[in-house]
């Protein structure tokens, strides 16, 4: 007697299997973003956290956007500052940078940074006349970071040890002499810092960056 | 030479105050879940303080073990991380590595000591408590695990500060948030390379035992005991 055979899979039209498969991935997916929800959430959980894509994407517009690496070049900034003025008058880097040699952070400029100079030097200039007004009504410039990392890489980065290591300015940020408001000139991509740091035998160990 | 950073945790002095386990959430941003979920498992401690009770009423003692991540040799959560988030460092830490995390919380169930854990939400801070969070450590994301770092913020910044001043790491000043908080200094942390580190002379105490021994994880914190501590000619 011959048994029964079971069905073949082909029994199952291919059109329900790929329903099947959307189906499981997308009920996945909302466990994953919020889990312990029912799927099909609203966008915040039930602890009023945001709805999340993946754990570094809070949609799949920024996954795509990371995944391509396409943002801007350009930062807007509140105010016309140009590097290349400054730079071709001799100024140099850690002059108004001035924490990039004691700690983690460069430091942005601030209005009275800006005054120690402009106080004495180009002072009939309309922008700097700004600047002095500035300074007058207590306000301050906010500066718009040029180059950051993204909260989910999780880098931690100093600059002191750098430039103790005598990396020049120009490695990571380009070449500023040519720029007026700084641009992201150096895409800094984890092989970016890595092959430096096999370059110059500096730790390659993942805690070195990232905790 | 590398480091080898190992801690000795005085039992005997250890008072239960959980200003460790204050210290630590403080330093390393660690979120709260709420009465709810810590419930059900989801509270995040890098350091807890275990209680115990000996005796018999009314002699009754209670003895109190700060268990914190025991940076194990022979780590069992690193074997079986799937995409080497969990693995050893040069200086003998086990690290984590938040963005190679996949949450898949292997590393959390081969801990022999319950001492990972998983961020089962995106953390967030009543305010104005978002305004003492520490710049130095980032904030882990929901599906991502995490577990005691030794402080490796503070290591880095030791390591790096006493390059710059072209020195040697000073034994006793380079402290985690816990050792540093104990009042009774019940915690002592330092480089167990270093034979003359007060660490690596009390892993070597008579009176020093390393937690679940019998596993062969080789952890790198030793407890030290008085033995037996119960004898009425002790206290």
């Amino acid at each position: 007697m011959a048994f029964p055979r079971r069905k073949a899979a082909g029994a199952w039209p291919y059109w329900a299997l790929a329903f099947l498969f959307v189906v499981t991935m997308a009920t996945a997916a909302c466990e994953f973003a919020s889990p312990g929800q029912p799927s099909g959430a609203a966008d915040r959980s039930r602890w009023g956290t945001p709805a999340v894509f993946t754990p570094a994407h809070a949609t799949a517009g920024d996954a795509i956007k990371s995944f391509f690496d396409s943002r801007p070049d350009t930062v807007a900034q509140p105010f016309d500052f140009s590097h290349q003025i400054h730079l071709s008058k001799g100024a140099v880097c850690t002059d108004c940078h001035t924490g990039v040699e004691q700690g983690p952070r460069a430091g942005l400029p601030n209005v009275n940074t800006c005054m120690i100079c402009h106080s004495q030097i180009a002072t009939d200039r309309p922008l700097i006349q700004q600047l002095t007004k500035m300074q007058e009504q207590g306000l301050d410039l906010n500066w718009n970071r040029v180059y950051d990392y993204q909260p989910q890489a999780h880098v931690r980065f100093n600059h002191a040890p750098h430039i103790r290591a005598k990396v020049a300015c120009s490695t990571c940020h380009g070449n500023q002499a040519e720029q007026t408001v700084a641009r992201r000139a150096v895409n800094m991509t984890m092989s970016f810092c890595v092959n430096c740091h096999k370059e110059k035998q500096a730790s390659n160990d993942c805690l070195t960056c990232h905790y | 030479m590398a480091y080898r950073w190992g801690m000795a945790v005085d039992l005997d002095k250890c008072t239960g105050c959980e200003a460790c386990v204050t210290a630590c959430h403080a330093e390393n941003n660690i979120p709260t879940v709420g009465s709810q979920q810590a419930a059900r498992g989801r509270a995040m401690h890098w350091i807890r303080v275990e209680r115990y009770y000996e005796g018999n009423f009314p002699d009754v003692r209670v003895k109190f073990r700060p268990v914190l991540c025991q940076q194990c040799d022979n780590a069992p959560c690193e074997a079986v991380c799937p995409t080497y988030a969990a693995h050893q460092n040069e200086d003998g830490l086990n690290a984590q590595v938040y963005n190679r995390c996949i949450g898949t919380r292997y590393c959390a169930n081969a801990c022999s000591y319950n001492v990972r854990f998983f961020n089962f939400f995106n953390p967030e801070w009543v305010k104005p408590l978002n305004l003492q969070l520490n710049p130095d450590v980032s904030i882990r994301e929901v599906g991502v695990m995490e577990k005691c770092t030794f402080c490796v913020q503070r290591i880095k910044a030791a390591k790096i500060t006493a390059k710059a001043e072209d020195r040697g790491l000073v034994d006793g000043v380079l402290q985690p948030a816990c050792a540093q908080a104990c009042p009774t200094t019940a915690l002592i942390f330092g480089d167990l390379n270093d034979p003359n580190s007060r660490v690596a002379r009390l892993s070597h105490s008579p009176r020093g035992s390393k937690l679940l021994e019998d596993l062969g994880a080789e952890p790198k914190i030793t407890y030290l005991d008085k033995q037996p501590w119960h004898e009425p000619d002790t206290y």
